[in-house]
Formats: structure tokens, sequence, C-alpha cells
């Protein structure tokens, strides 16, 4: 029998501790109340259900009965003194089981309001009035048996009613009432800000990803074998009979490597530094296309010291090269611009290469572009792309700090 | 003498693989350096040269497709930056390739092994090259490309917007291109070759180095002789001739 019992309780305690690690188990428990529990349990968020779960695995088998045996043993102590100091007259082994009763229910209740708090909280007057009229109806309840079973008749007892209601009301508020309150105060103002710190961590971990997959982007786009070798190739034909273009491509090539490097280092980056990384890139393709490309870089000076998020605008231009201009039989222009009007900052790539195809929008960066962008300044800055009669228009808004 | 093609977009690799291959083969003659796939198509079809340098990624008709309408016509060398995957397709086969930046003891290489091709002939020249093409097309995405929905162009004192689908054939005219439609004809500035990629090749076939016809439009093909066949189309009085190069299409 007892056997059983235990086994029947183990298997149920690590049910719980499934469903509280994976909600979705709930399903797949037996009917009946160990479902209920169980989809209650599911319905408790993450925050709780970790909680839940911690304090579950720790107080669990000899764990929780030493606690269990310690309280027993204060509370037994505690009622053979209160005996001793207030109610001489009652019999000992009554103090001693009344203390733990009444200890017992209050661990009880204030570890259900230690857990429940957040549904507390929601329903705070609600509960604070349901528990202290329980406690009065028990009060009456137990006052009655004794009634029926007083050897003076019931009759004589009556006038004791108002004063047990006055005790239980007392008791339930101080001891059940109050602290329940307390915990559910204090354990809401914990969810709030785990949940925050939650949130802040997610954040930079957003912020965090999106930066190095953009760095690696970077990356690959300088080792990518048509930039690099076409590139090498160029500087290696010049090195044959025309020397000093060939070190004027070198030092553009180190001047885009060295500025990309910057970039990747820093999440932020002023235009002014933004725009020389464009230019030694931009100067580097037109040895490379020839007359395919022309181009043009406009950076009014009061707006050199603006800050965007790094590699950004190089994503773009990237794009006007690779999707715009290389691949048009006549090659085209791009013109990078930057201005403001009514506090908003403009930067705008426009190629006028063979414009929006269908299959570009993958793999081109955006998505990461964008997500950067939102995450710098949320809800404030755009990126759009738009098609032009010839080519592309790729434009960046961000309000400018006052 | 052996005639060579050269395709490649990048001024500088161009005149670096000119100057090689002027090194490294000095009997070959450079019929025309083309600075586009299109160009490519239109001079091959136009020089029939023995052997083609192609490189793969350019604007307009890419390296493959080029290498692909070429078939068997000519020895292809393909010019690329890109790497692995590109480099074990050509190792399975027969088709030889460079890689960016082009190295003259490489390139020495491939020029020997085409001077045995050339001198064993044309045979089985080009089954490789077709198998190559369609692995390589599977492992590198497309390229962006400019795809013609609509043709402006002047007929009388108006500017008209043609539907390509309207188009019965593309013929060139010198520096023109003669859009016929059901309907009318117009001229427009573009030469024929440049509309060339623009077209879908299912749609649009090229049956004559300065034709491309609407495939909907053609009702027939006719023999004119022993050699020549010509086409008839649909809602247009017109014959048009096709090429020797095209003949295969009409071919059960």
């Amino acid at each position: 029998m007892w056997q059983r019992f235990v086994q029947w309780w183990q298997e149920w305690e690590r049910e719980q501790l499934a469903v509280l690690a994976c909600p979705s188990l709930a399903n797949s428990t037996p009917l009946g109340y160990r479902r209920v529990l169980a989809t209650k349990l599911a319905q408790l968020s993450e925050i709780e259900r970790k909680q839940l779960a911690d304090f579950s695995s720790t107080y669990t088998g000899r764990k929780m009965w030493i606690p269990v045996g310690w309280m027993a043993l204060a509370f037994s102590i505690a009622g053979l003194l209160l005996q001793l100091a207030l109610a001489p007259g009652m019999p000992l082994h009554k103090a001693v089981i009344g203390a733990n009763a009444i200890g017992f229910t209050c661990v009880c209740m204030w570890i259900g309001a230690w857990f429940n708090y957040r549904q507390l909280s929601r329903r705070m007057l609600r509960a604070l009035g349901m528990t202290i009229l329980l406690a009065i109806l028990g009060g009456i309840a137990g006052f009655s048996i004794a009634m029926l079973t007083s050897e003076h008749g019931y009759l004589a007892e009556l006038h004791k009613i108002p004063r047990i209601v006055g005790i239980m009301g007392l008791g339930a508020i101080t001891l059940l009432g109050v602290p329940m309150m307390l915990i559910t105060i204090f354990r809401n103002r914990q969810y709030a800000s785990l949940t925050a710190a939650m949130q802040r961590d997610a954040e930079q971990d957003r912020l965090a990803r999106a930066l190095s997959e953009t760095q690696l982007r970077l990356l690959r786009a300088q080792i990518e074998p048509h930039f690099l070798f076409n590139t090498l190739g160029a500087v290696q034909q010049l090195a044959e009979d025309k020397a000093p273009r060939a070190a004027e491509l070198t030092a553009n090539l180190i001047a885009f490597l060295r500025a990309s490097l910057d970039e990747m280092r820093n999440d932020t980056v002023t235009l002014a530094d933004d725009f020389k990384l464009i230019d030694a890139y931009l100067r580097v393709m037109h040895v490379r296309l020839g007359a395919r490309l022309r181009f043009t870089l406009v950076l009014p000076t009061e707006l050199a010291q603006v800050r965007l998020p790094s590699m950004l605008l190089l994503t773009l231009v990237e794009n006007a090269i690779k999707h715009g201009i290389e691949p048009a039989l006549r090659g085209g222009e791009v013109r990078v611009s930057a201005d403001q009007a009514d506090g908003v900052l403009h930067v705008r790539v426009e190629d006028s290469g063979i414009g929006l195809q269908d299959n570009v929008l993958d793999g081109t960066g955006l998505a990461n572009a964008r997500r950067r962008l939102a995450l710098a300044h949320p809800g404030a800055a755009t990126l759009s792309l738009l098609a032009l009669e010839d080519g592309t228009l790729a434009e960046i808004t961000l309000p400018l700090a006052a | 003498m052996t005639t060579v093609l050269i395709a490649e977009d990048e001024p500088l690799m161009r005149e670096r693989l000119v100057a090689m291959l002027a090194q490294a083969w000095p009997e070959a003659r450079v019929v025309l350096v083309a600075e586009n796939g299109n160009d490519a198509w239109d001079g091959f079809l136009e020089h029939e040269p023995a052997v083609v340098f192609l490189d793969i990624r350019m604007p307009g008709l890419s390296g493959l497709e080029v290498a692909g309408r070429i078939g068997k016509q000519a020895h292809v060398v393909f010019v690329t930056a890109y790497d692995q995957y590109a480099v074990d397709a050509f190792d399975a086969g027969a088709v030889d390739y460079l890689l960016k930046p082009v190295q003259a003891d490489r390139l020495d290489r491939a020029v020997a092994r085409l001077r045995d091709k050339l001198r064993a002939g044309p045979a089985d020249l080009g089954d490789d090259l077709v198998d190559i093409v369609r692995q390589l097309k599977a492992a590198m995405p497309d390229a962006p490309r400019e795809k013609m929905k609509w043709i402006r162009a002047s007929v009388g004192r108006q500017i008209r917007l043609i539907d390509v689908a309207d188009v019965l054939f593309f013929q060139s005219d010198a520096k023109y291109t003669r859009v016929v439609t059901a309907q009318f004809e117009a001229l427009v500035r573009i030469p024929l070759k440049d509309l060339l990629s623009g077209l879908d090749p299912a749609v649009f076939w090229q049956i004559h180095r300065g034709t491309m016809v609407n495939v909907n439009a053609i009702a027939a093909a006719e023999r004119v002789d022993a050699e020549r066949l010509q086409v008839l189309l649909r809602g247009h009085t017109e014959k048009l001739t096709v090429s020797r190069s095209f003949a295969h299409l009409f071919r059960d």
C-alpha cells in the first residue's frame, strides 16, 4: 500500500517537472486531476515555470522532509511556549496539534502565494476576502462541532461566536492576508525586473547577432573570389607597364581593406569615415570596370560627423554595383549622397543599372541591414528600395539627434 | 592560323589575357575581344572562331549561356574567378578552364591542350561542354538580368510601348532593329545583339545572326534548297531565312 503510494507520488512529481520543462507535454498526461493540474502548469509564463521547476526539483524526497521536520519541531515548541505563557488551562497535545495546524496552513498558503503571485495580484482583494471568509467559516465550523459535543449545551456557548469571528478574522489577516500580500508584491516586482532583464539580454543578443552577421558578410565580400582575384589581376596587369596606376589601385585597395576592418570593429561610424570607405571601394571598382562605372559622392560638411550603423552604406553600394552596374551591358552611374530635411537624415545610393530584378532581394544583406537599423533606432529609421525609370534607389532615413 | 575570340568584361583582365595569349600562342589570331556575353555570341556568329575564351560572369548572356549556344561549334576555355565547385565540374570533363588572374604557366598548358585538340580535328566536341554547362548552372545562382517586357519604339510621330509578347520577330537593320508585330512595325535604336539577353530563349528563337523570331508566330519551316531553310509566319507574309548555324532547330 505504502509502496504504491510512494510510486504514484514519484510518478506524478516527475510528470509535473516534465510539464514544467516542456509545456506541450501537458496534453499527453492522463485525463482527470493530473491533466487539469498539468494544463494549469503549462499556462504559466516561462519565468514562473522555471521558478517552480527550480523549487520543486530542489525540495524533493529527503530534501523536502527535512525542512518539514524542522518546521514541525519549531511549531511544536512554539505551541508549547504559547500554552505555558497564555493558556495554561489548555491540554498540551491540543496546543501542539493546533500550533502545527496553524503553522503548516500558513506555510502552505505562503508558498502558494510565492508561486501564484501573478494570479494573486490580478485578484488580490478577492483572494484576501476569500481567505478571511474561509478562515472565519472554518472557525465557526470548528466551533459548531465543539458546541455539539459541549457538556454545557450549545446555547450556553453561543455568546462566544463574535469572539471566534474576531479572532479568526484578525488571525487570518495577520498570518495570511498581510504576508501573502507582501509576498505577492515582492514577487511581482522580482518578476518585472526579471522580465526586463531578459528583454534586455534578448535585445543585446539580437544586436550582437545582427552585427556579427554584417561582419561576416563583409569578410566574405572581401575574400569573395570574384572581388579578390579580379582586383589582384588588375593590379598585376597594371604592374606590367603602368606602374603609377598599379600603385594607385593598390593604395585604394589597402584603404578599402583597412577602413572596412576598422568599421568591422565598431558598431557605428561617422558619415565622413563611411564615405571614405566607399570612395576607396568605388575607386577600386572603377579601375576594374573602366568606363562602365561612373560615380559621384556628395557629403555636406555639416553631416560629416553624423553616425550611422557601420557597414550599412557599403552593403547598399555593393548591391548597386553587383546587381545594378555589373550586369548592365553598358554599365552606369552610382551616386551616393547625404542630406537633411526637417531633422531627418537621408542617405541615398542611386544607380542607373539594370534596375530591381525579381531575384535580387535574397542574399543582398538587406534584411540584415534593416534589422540593424531597427535595433539601433527602434521605430525611427527606414531603409527603402525604389525602382527608378533606369536603375534603383536605396535610401536610409534616420532622425537626427537634436 | 587558329582564330580566337576572347570575352571578358573587365578591361584590364581583357588586356592581360590578350597580351598573355600573344606570348603563349603567337600563331593564334584574335578576331574579336568582346566586352559582354551578347557581343561574344554575336561575334561568334560573325567570325566563327575555332577557339573561344569565355569569362563566366559577364553582363548580358553569361559565359555559360554563350557556351551552351556555341555547343559543338568551337573549343571553349572558361576563365573564372570562382573556385572549388566550378573547378570540380571542370575537372570531371575535358573542357579546359583558367582561374583568374590568369598565370602564364597555366595558360601555356591550356594552349598546349588546345593545339592537340585542334590537330585531332573537331571530333566529339561539345558533349562534355553541354554536361559541364548544365552542372555549373545548377551550382551557381543565376546572376540578375534585365528581362524585357516592353519595348519603346517610335512609329511615325508616336512613341509606342510594345508588349514583347506581341512581337512576331526582331530583325537587325544596321545599328537599328526592326520590331515587327501583326499590326505594324517599328524601328528601335538598339542593336539586336543588345536585345538578345533580355528575351526569353524559350519564346524567341534566334534563327539567324540578325533575326529573332517568336516561336508562337512560326507557322512552318520550308526548305529552299539542299542547304537553306526559311520560316513562314502566322499573320505576316514575310519569309525569314534560317542560317546554317540554326538549322538544327528545325530538324526532327
